[in-house]
């Protein structure tokens, strides 16, 4: 036969169903903070490079002095000969992004002047045929998107820019310049961002011919997506366009330029934004808050059943059972209470996190990296709130029980 | 986990369960520091069932949380089923406390646990065979009346049957010693008869020695020992047995027939044992006398000297007693009383004697009715 200890935690735990669904709510909702307080700060993290994200590329190339999207540093379009003449690249291909002269502007009409206050919107431009974005559907759009002062909106562009549901009554302009909005592509907001546009390099210069002083203004490339052969070594080609200095290989581009992979690109966006930035500090300060909830009631919840059996504790130590025990007693109780309410929390958390998603546009997403955290953070709280209570425990003294 | 139910089985059972010798005990510091136990001795052999009585605060449970390891000694030697406990590492006190059950007022269950759960705690602890658990907790709660109770939770039973599983509990790991704190009070005359009964057949099967702690008048007849705690201090510590058997001896005495009960009992709790080894001289011919004797076992010669050797005159047995006619003309020995096997006895010091003399002119009158018959 199976030997099966007596399962005094859980008993203990469960003994009062009442307490426990307490118990539970109480911690399944500090759970929900922290997944909400991490959720914003992912989703705005997430936000932050979704543009990156969504590019089709294996390797990215801006200038030396470019920190972040916000930045707005330029090269040259020669660098991306320079870059296509890398073995092993098999496209490289110019992405424009405009901000600072990129003002939307309603007017009363197609014709009419703008008398509303503009508002700055992101003004993406490419080559119509190059297969910047992963996603599809844009191509769609391309015989659109070929005719003069032509653009594709987000379908995430924030309420003020009142772009109509039906695209074929819009009436813009974009930096004082009648736009017609074509079609519909999905991007999202950030920080920065409220709104997007997409368009072809052609009007993209119409729109911002003074982009480049005294140049063409197509001449100032805000990144490059570059797209390697199939098995070709992203390293390796990072190596010929960086240079290495420990294999001694010199840099095939000039220095103003940098290439990095997509996933470092990523990732030194993201660390800019919490790093530059007190976003990374407000939410970790509200996970920390919702962390310290949960210890608080898990706390709590511990003491009060240690508490209410000192005497039950004290027996058992009057019969032998040595201090292992019982610390081995409060860490099972701090573990299944942190399974108990990660479930429920977990499962009110998507629930939120879809609704939210849905009504603020904001990307939050569940992963499994994300989840875990979470795990470990309540794990970790019910086990430190544990470890508070074990005092209690181990100071029952049986001499008492006489 | 190694087995730790009967590892004393091995020692000598002729070693006394508890032996506490000058126990001391205080609480608190400093200015504040109390003492509340002073100077005990006690012997408690194997199988033996002692009761404790004694007022409230007179130390009674601080001396059976000290055997029990539950405080730790602090002047004096405590010995406990062959374990000395002042200075005994932690590791050492723990694997003696799974040797003893431990009973308390209160019954101290889980809510959360059924009544087999409950008992299956304290097997879990000395590592009985999982096989094993089962039956030998059935048994144990048929044995106080609860087989139809097995799986019931405390909320479930009534505050004697919560005590029942408790008392289970306490000696479901076949503990070689057993300290009980009322453990009949919350219990009808016959659960509390029962348990009582359940005492003596662990005792007297299995050499179980019991230390209980009570006031319940209907249980005091399981006892063979009945220790009294006055004040910090044992001020009586009787035999009962060994008591009723003096008193029959002195009873059984024609002149001893005068005595009133009480006093015989006074008497025999007074007495104190002593073993002595063939040939060895007990009392010796004109010496004063300050030992009246009563032989418990074995046989004594009675010598008198005269004109330089020495003659048996006489041969005393069971039953017998001597030394009185020193302590009664305050006259120096009169013979010389040799053991002739080894022998136990017990005597009285002058001093009770004569106070017992005092508050019984009969017994004095009869005494020396004896002792001029004896000549």
């Amino acid at each position: 036969m199976f030997h099966c200890p007596v399962p005094l935690a859980w008993k203990n735990l469960t003994h009062n169903r009442r307490r426990l669904a307490v118990a539970l709510l109480g911690i399944g909702f500090a759970v929900l903070l922290m997944f909400m307080e991490t959720g914003f700060e992912n989703a705005l993290y997430d936000s932050a490079v979704k543009l990156i994200d969504d590019l089709d590329a294996d390797v990215l190339v801006v200038h030396r002095a470019h920190y972040s999207l916000l930045a707005r540093q330029t090269f040259g379009k020669k660098r991306l000969d320079q870059i296509r003449a890398c073995p092993g690249v098999q496209g490289a291909y110019p992405l424009y992004i405009e901000t600072r002269r990129s003002e939307w502007q309603l007017a009363d009409g197609p014709d009419a002047p703008p008398q509303y206050p503009g508002y700055p919107i992101r003004t993406l431009a490419y080559h119509l045929g190059d297969p910047v974005f992963r996603a599809r559907g844009i191509e769609d759009y391309h015989a659109e998107l070929g005719q003069p002062d032509t653009a594709l909106a987000d379908v995430k562009c924030k309420a003020k820019y009142h772009i109509p549901g039906e695209l074929s009554q819009t009436a813009a302009t974009l930096s004082g310049r009648p736009i017609r909005l074509v079609g519909r592509f999905e991007l999202g907001t950030d920080f920065a961002n409220e709104g997007n546009l997409v368009m072809s390099t052609e009007n993209f210069a119409r729109y911002f011919p003074d982009r480049a002083l005294g140049a063409d203004p197509l001449d100032a490339v805000d990144l490059a997506v570059v797209q390697l052969d199939e098995g070709t070594d992203v390293d390796e080609v990072l190596d010929y366009l960086n240079g290495n200095p420990d294999s001694g290989r010199p840099r095939a581009l000039p220095d103003d330029v940098v290439a990095f992979t997509k996933e470092q690109f990523l990732e030194t966006e993201t660390a800019f934004w919490r790093t530059a930035t007190p976003i990374g500090f407000i939410f970790s300060l509200g996970t920390i808050i919702g962390f310290v909830v949960g210890v608080i009631i898990c706390y709590q919840i511990i003491f009060a059943d240690v508490a209410d059996h000192v005497a039950e504790f004290a027996t058992l130590k009057a019969m032998g059972y040595r201090n292992r025990y019982f610390v081995g007693f409060v860490l099972q109780e701090a573990l299944l209470l942190s399974l108990l309410s990660f479930l429920p929390g977990l499962a009110i958390s998507a629930a939120f996190y879809h609704v939210l998603a849905r009504q603020t546009g904001l990307l939050l997403v569940l992963n499994f990296q994300r989840i875990m955290l979470v795990l470990l953070l309540t794990i970790f709280m019910c086990v430190g709130s544990g470890c508070l209570a074990m005092r209690k425990v181990l100071s029952a003294d049986p001499a008492e029980l006489f | 986990m190694p087995d730790n139910t009967t590892p004393s089985a091995d020692q000598p059972s002729t070693e006394p369960a508890i032996r506490i010798g000058g126990l001391q005990h205080s609480f608190g510091e400093g200015e504040l520091r109390k003492q509340v136990l002073f100077d005990n001795e006690l012997e408690v052999a194997r199988g033996e069932i002692v009761i404790m009585t004694g007022p409230s605060g007179s130390g009674k449970t601080t001396l059976l949380t000290l055997i029990g390891t539950l405080r730790t000694v602090q002047a004096g030697s405590l010995n406990v089923l062959g374990c000395e406990l002042r200075g005994a590492s932690a590791r050492r006190l723990i694997d003696l406390r799974r040797q003893i059950g431990f009973i308390f007022q209160a019954h101290n269950l889980f809510e959360s646990l059924s009544a087999y759960q409950n008992v299956k705690m304290a097997m879990e602890l000395v590592g009985v065979a999982p096989s094993e658990m089962k039956p030998r907790a059935t048994e144990m709660l048929s044995r106080v009346g609860l087989e139809h109770r097995i799986h019931y939770k405390p909320a479930e039973l009534s505050g004697g049957q919560k005590q029942r599983v408790a008392i289970s509990r306490g000696l479901i790991h076949r503990p070689r010693l057993i300290l009980a704190d009322e453990p009949t009070a919350a219990l009808d005359e016959k659960s509390g008869r029962d348990v009582v009964t359940l005492f003596q057949e662990l005792a007297t099967r299995e050499q179980v020695t019991v230390l209980m702690v009570t006031h319940d008048n209907r249980i005091l007849d399981v006892a063979d020992r009945i220790v009294n705690m006055v004040d910090g201090r044992i001020k009586s510590n009787v035999l009962v047995k060994e008591s009723a058997k003096i008193c029959e001896f002195i009873k059984g005495c024609s002149v001893f027939t005068q005595l009133t009960p009480r006093t015989l009992t006074q008497v025999a709790d007074q007495m104190v044992p002593e073993k002595v080894a063939a040939g060895s001289v007990i009392i010796r011919q004109g010496e004063p006398g300050d030992k009246f004797y009563l032989i418990r076992h074995g046989e004594v010669d009675v010598i008198v000297e005269k004109d330089g050797t020495d003659q048996t005159v006489a041969s005393l047995g069971e039953g017998d007693f001597f030394g009185e006619a020193a302590l009664l003309t305050g006259e120096p020995r009169n013979a010389t009383i040799r053991a002739k096997t080894d022998a136990s006895l017990y005597w009285l010091g002058n001093e009770v004697f004569q106070t017992v003399m005092r508050t019984s002119a009969s017994f004095e009158e009869e005494l020396r009715k004896s002792l001029f018959e004896r000549q």
